[in-house]
């Protein structure tokens, strides 16, 4: 039932099916009337004409006996209990005992056909419905005919025939017309089911599209859709790309406002420096904690943006290469050996390009900060996973430092440049697209950072 | 050593140029990235640096603008901006090292050192020929082991010639080195450095190529 509510498809099916077996049946049960009531009055014009041929032929002799001057032209009126039955009975007159059966056809053969006494008119056709010969169920129709002469008894006609005379063609109607009806029902269907599915196919389409765009594979929903669609795919384009240039905006102006604070305190700190004295100390102290304070939000504020936009995909092997090819620049007097291990071409984040470079770039620069002679990375998919690992052969770091690290400001020696923040925002950055950062001894000796990012 | 710094906020320029000029180096300030362009295309300059929010030209086009125009000189650049896309976008664009805002004076130092030192092919930050010697970091000299006292002119003409012994140095070049593009420029005034520096130093290990420049002579090893 859950089901039901859910699916557009299974409505609309359910639905439409109901309304084709209503209908059906509703036009099977209209014909068999139509035909029931035109096989009806057929049986009755038959036996009317029967009663008809039956008084023309009826006589009466010379000693006043009423008697049939000539055969009844229906065959079936001669052979016994054939279902088509004439009897003509004397009702009972002043001195003279009625007689039922006074004349029968010889279908009847001894069987006498018992009519209800209910005194019809002169002319008065009565029907009735009573048991016949051979256990017959038998229509009739009644006629009584007064002679003119006065005293001599009246006449009852009456003509019978076997109900299943109506049923069968009835039945011999009814099932062919439930087999074409069953078939126009399968037909209709099979019809349905084919226009659900060619009707639905921009639904699936677009649905593929969406899953695509949750994936990071597209930005936005592409193709043409049907014009009941089109305004939805339009609107959500629109939204998509609304989203995309306020995160763009915000980002820049978390840039500029980065921007703006930094240099001051550059400006605060060097003027600091070049008075020594309790109070540059204090700035010192504080510009330092201040540009901590902007790093870190500024790297959340853009990330956090980027990380439910949806349609975010960027190949990992270019942003790997940019950051190679800096950290050698950067480090280029100590002539570390910087390598990648592995990345394939075609390895994709489901992300911003600058958050996984962010992640990396911080990484790999606190890898070059403390390798003594080489710094690895090496990026491999493992399910839907990227799982990255940076390695130096540095001092690395004892297992009970691992988790202060990751706290905000923390720096494992204070001698090397940084701001202490590195290895912070990572965590919180893969926090954010879901991933995750862990570290650990490398093989080399030196700290192994294991980052865990979400594949596109 | 002579540099150029383009950095839109004055006061922060004026910080720097007096930190680099009381190390000894000779610094043209530039405040927008048009100016800063101009003087690094026409002059010669041992290091640039660079910030990359400038007015009228941001920093990664004047870069740009250079290298494809054949300038090779050292860029440091020096910004707020600590993204490190923009860092790798810095250095794609042709930077030699990129520090950020903010930082530490002794550091910018450092760096701007070690520019120097690897576009001489040098892996110190001394220098040495014969018997002087000539330590970059504290911006002294000595002779045969002793500290020579010179004044600032006098060090940055020596600290020219150190770099490049050996190499026949133009007179303009020398007066470029001594002072800023901005200032007023006496080139009478090298004859006067020259002698007093030779008075400091073993004879004749300056010698003047008459019409030509100097050079600082290398002794036989």
């Amino acid at each position: 039932m859950n089901h039901l509510r859910t699916s557009l498809r299974q409505r609309l099916l359910l639905g439409t099916l109901l309304w084709i077996l209503l209908s059906l049946g509703l036009a099977g049960w209209g014909l068999n009337r139509l035909f029931h009531d035109h096989v009806t009055r057929q049986f009755h014009a038959e036996l009317r004409m029967h009663l008809n041929q039956l008084a023309a032929h009826l006589n009466v002799d010379t000693d006043g006996q009423p008697v049939i001057r000539a055969t009844l032209s229906d065959p079936r009126l001669t052979r016994p209990y054939a279902g088509l039955y004439w009897q003509v009975d004397r009702l009972p007159a002043p001195g003279i005992p009625g007689r039922p059966g006074l004349l029968r056809s010889r279908s009847l053969w001894d069987f006498v056909l018992s009519v209800p006494d209910d005194h019809p008119a002169q002319g008065e056709i009565h029907d009735h419905r009573l048991p016949g010969p051979d256990g017959q169920m038998l229509r009739m129709i009644e006629l009584v005919l007064r002679p003119e002469a006065a005293g001599s008894p009246a006449l009852r006609l009456i003509v019978a025939a076997n109900e299943s005379l109506i049923e069968e063609p009835l039945a011999e109607f009814t099932r062919p017309l439930l087999i074409a009806l069953s078939v126009l029902a399968l037909t209709l269907s099979g019809a349905l089911i084919v226009q659900l599915r060619f009707g639905l196919h921009p639904l699936l389409r677009l649905r593929n599209e969406l899953t695509k765009l949750r994936e990071g594979r597209q930005a936005t929903v592409p193709g043409d859709f049907p014009s009941e669609i089109q305004p939805l795919v339009d609107e959500l384009n629109e939204v998509l790309g609304r989203n995309l240039a306020f995160v763009e905006r915000a980002r820049a102006q978390a840039g500029n406002l980065a921007h703006a604070i930094k240099t001051p305190l550059s400006v605060m700190a060097n003027a600091a420096a070049a008075e020594p004295g309790p109070l540059a100390a204090l700035i010192n102290s504080q510009v330092g904690i201040a540009r901590q304070q902007v790093d870190h939000h500024l790297a959340r504020a853009r990330a956090a943006a980027a990380a439910q936009l949806p349609g975010q995909r960027c190949l990992l092997a270019p942003a790997v290469d940019g950051l190679l090819r800096l950290m050698r620049r950067l480090y280029e007097t100590r002539s570390l050996n910087i390598a990648m291990l592995a990345c394939d071409a075609h390895l994709a984040f489901r992300g911003e390009a600058q958050d996984v470079q962010e992640m990396l770039g911080n990484l790999l620069d606190n890898a070059c900060k403390w390798a003594r002679t080489t710094v690895t990375i090496d990026c491999q998919l493992d399910g839907h996973e990227l799982r990255i690992t940076v390695c130096d052969d540095g001092p690395g770091i004892p297992e009970s430092d691992i988790a202060r690290l990751l706290q905000r400001g923390t720096r494992a020696d204070e001698a090397i440049p940084g701001s202490g923040l590195g290895l912070a925002i990572v965590d919180d950055l893969a926090r954010l697209y879901g991933g995750s950062l862990s570290l650990g001894k490398a093989v080399s000796g030196g700290l192994q950072a294991a980052l865990r990012l979400p594949a596109g | 050593m002579r540099l150029l710094l383009i950095e839109d906020e004055t006061t922060l320029a004026k910080q720097i140029a007096g930190t680099l000029s009381a190390a000894g180096y000779t610094v043209d300030t530039a405040v927008d990235g048009i100016d800063g362009h101009f003087l690094g295309h026409e002059q010669t300059y041992d290091a640039v640096i660079l910030d990359l929010g400038l007015p009228l030209l941001d920093g990664v086009s004047v870069l740009k603008r250079w290298r494809s125009a054949g300038r090779q000189m050292p860029v440091l650049i020096l910004t707020a901006r600590a993204d490190w896309h923009e860092r790798v976008a810095g250095i794609d664009a042709g930077a030699d090292d990129y520090l950020t805002k903010p930082f530490h004076m002794e550091e910018l130092l450092a760096r701007i050192r070690a520019l120097i030192r690897r576009a001489h092919g040098r892996t110190s930050d001394e220098l040495r020929c014969g018997p002087l010697r000539l330590d970059t970091r504290s911006a002294s000299v000595y002779l045969d082991g002793q500290p020579l006292n010179l004044t600032s002119h006098e060090y940055k003409l020596l600290a020219c010639f150190m770099h490049r012994p050996g190499e026949l140095i133009p007179r303009s070049e020398l007066v470029d080195q001594l002072y800023a593009q901005d200032s007023d420029r006496d080139s009478n005034t090298i004859e006067v450095f020259i002698g007093r520096l030779r008075k400091k130093l073993p004879d004749n290990l300056i010698e003047t190529l008459r019409g030509l420049g100097y050079r600082l002579k290398v002794p036989p090893t």
